[in-house]
């Protein structure tokens, strides 16, 4: 099997299924209009009060916000429907049929689901980017980019990497709804910088939730902040969240028996 | 030639927490668990040929799933060898997984939202199979199942049977040489239990596949199995010939009586079963079958007379509880 391929194929058929439920399309566009609307009447009451807020500009947090929405288009198009329906087939006793399969369980479960409609924000947090970029008067050099994208990813895959591990717990706990719920409410917190926050929830959204590798650092490549050393960070807590999360997915699996027919 | 499928003295035990109702019990269990030993598989053994059809039948909670699921490397054994196609099962590699499908009566694998045909592209994905092969084994499929109208709407539109032939077709897509089916029938009516025996034999006759299958519905096995696997509490009752069975099992005859009279009493010649108007059966010893018939013909006036054996259902049931009194 090759895992590409395997992806890619889930992902059409998801994309054509969804083609089907255009008013989807509608309701998500609206969606993203109204969580855009209130990012911004938040910006604006800060900076009727501040000039900065914890040294960053009006254009700058507007890009944050931009990186905050693009990352949970992604979150919720494809790493929560995987891990939603992870939690579902454990539960049932249906992981059975993933764990049967000639392929790597830990790639099939991650690609399964695609929410293609949710595709929207990661859109919509690219027009609101540029609209800060063009605000910032800023020259976007392939460094600055590549610096910007690598972040991204990096982040993409930090996230990833704690949902499939707070979803692994599932194979003990079997309940663990209530989680995902939880990590929406924490990563709402990335929509602005994590500088911001004192420095024990600071500690936890960089650490626990790496909401501040996900957000805040792509966006500090982005406004010119970002430093070879931050970077050089994140790739190493990419590397250590992706181990963490494969030993901690196949610790369950051994764990797991399937739901007793 | 060696077996397609090997056990021997295979055993899976299960350590479950345990502890007495009421809140008292449960706060206590939060510090002190308590475990006990279930021994879902204790101690069996078989062999399966390639191409042989095997029913696989017990009561509920006898270890027939768990036997499956160790077969198709889902559990870990606790101990004993298990080899099928020459691999061992837990393991999981890839080669040996593209061998075998699991088909779960109870359980779904298709996606709800999806038109069958999606999902078998995506099967087709994960299996890797060539186009050609993968549309003609599809076609083919469809046809014999008579799934033609159904391919293109979503699963969830579909009745129970009609979504349990998609399961089915999309389990076998990939040609595996080994089919686990647990209860692969399981509530659907007689014609499409009918349908779908006819699929299995047909697969198992066209591809030559090793087929090991449970159900609690005997007419399965009556037409699928020549030979059966009874397990009761993880043990094996009794490995052979389905006939053999009742055979061994089942040392009784039904005979069924139509007298003009309804009043006579028949007890002397055996246990009375039933009696409804002027039918009566009758529960005799096998060895004094033909001496009862001929004490009955030549003692009373006899309209009709039946001599049957015992249903299968009845011999399962006896030999289960045979075993049940005798622990």
């Amino acid at each position: 099997m090759n895992p590409i391929k395997l992806a890619l194929t889930y992902l059409r058929i998801g994309v054509l299924n969804e083609m089907q439920y255009r008013i989807n399309f509608f309701i998500q566009l609206l969606q993203s209009f109204i969580s855009v609307a209130t990012g911004l009447i938040g910006l604006s009451l800060v900076f009727g009060q501040v000039e900065t807020l914890a040294g960053w500009s009006r254009p700058e947090l507007l890009a944050v916000m931009g990186v905050h929405l693009l990352m949970g288009g992604v979150i919720r198009s494809i790493i929560q429907p995987n891990m939603e329906r992870l939690m579902d087939d454990v539960r049932n006793g249906t992981l059975d049929f993933a764990l049967t399969k000639p392929a790597d369980a830990q790639i099939l479960v991650s690609v399964r689901e695609f929410r293609f409609w949710q595709l929207v924000d990661v859109i919509v947090g690219i027009v609101v980017i540029s609209i800060a970029f063009i605000q910032l008067n800023g020259t976007l050099g392939i460094l600055q980019f590549f610096g910007f994208l690598s972040a991204l990813i990096m982040g993409g895959i930090m996230l990833y990497s704690v949902w499939l591990m707070v979803t692994s717990i599932s194979f003990w706990v079997i309940r663990v709804q209530e989680i995902s719920n939880l990590f929406e409410g924490l990563y709402a917190a990335g929509r602005w910088p994590v500088g911001i926050y004192p420095s024990w929830l600071r500690t936890g959204l960089t650490f626990l939730v790496p909401v501040a590798f996900a957000v805040t650092i792509p966006a500090e490549a982005l406004t010119n902040r970002l430093t070879g050393t931050s970077l050089l960070i994140a790739l190493g807590m990419t590397l250590l969240f992706v181990v963490l999360s494969r030993g901690l997915w196949r610790l369950g699996l051994s764990n797991y028996s399937g739901a007793s027919s | 030639m060696t077996p397609t499928i090997s056990v021997s003295n295979l055993s899976k035990h299960y350590k479950v927490p345990e502890r007495d109702g009421g809140m008292k019990a449960a706060v206590i269990s939060l510090f002190n668990r308590k475990y006990r030993t279930v021994k879902a598989v204790d101690d069996v053994s078989f062999n399966i040929e390639a191409g042989e059809v095997v029913g696989f039948l017990g009561p509920n909670g006898a270890g027939k799933t768990t036997t499956l699921k160790v077969l198709s490397g889902l559990l870990h054994p606790t101990s004993g060898m298990v080899n099928v196609l020459g691999y061992e099962p837990t393991k999981r590699s890839h080669d040996y997984l593209r061998q075998v499908a699991l088909v779960m009566g109870n359980r779904n694998q298709l996606s709800w939202d999806l038109p069958a045909i999606d999902s078998f592209e995506l099967q087709r994905a994960i299996y890797s199979i060539p186009l050609n092969e993968f549309k003609k084994t599809r076609d083919d499929f469809i046809d014999l199942l008579e799934l033609k109208d159904l391919v293109n709407k979503p699963i969830r539109n579909l009745s129970l049977g009609e979504r349990m032939k998609m399961e089915i077709v999309g389990a076998l897509l990939h040609r595996p040489k080994v089919l686990f089916l647990d209860e692969p029938t399981i509530g659907l009516d007689v014609t499409m239990q009918r349908r779908i025996r006819t699929f299995i034999k047909e697969y198992n006759q066209r591809w030559g596949a090793t087929v090991l299958l449970t159900s609690h519905y005997m007419a399965d096995v009556e037409a699928l199995c020549k030979r059966v696997i009874v397990i009761h509490h993880g043990h094996t009752l009794f490995d052979g010939e389905l006939n053999q069975l009742v055979t061994q099992f089942s040392s009784f005859k039904t005979l069924g009586v139509t007298l003009p009279d309804p009043e006579i009493d028949l007890s002397q010649y055996g246990e009375v079963l039933t009696r409804d108007g002027a039918r009566v059966t009758l529960r005799v010893p096998k060895a004094k079958t033909s001496q009862v018939t001929a004490n009955l013909l030549s003692d009373l006036q006899v309209d009709d007379l039946t001599v049957e054996d015992t249903p299968i259902d009845d011999v399962i049931d006896s030999v289960f509880t045979s075993t049940k009194e005798a622990k």
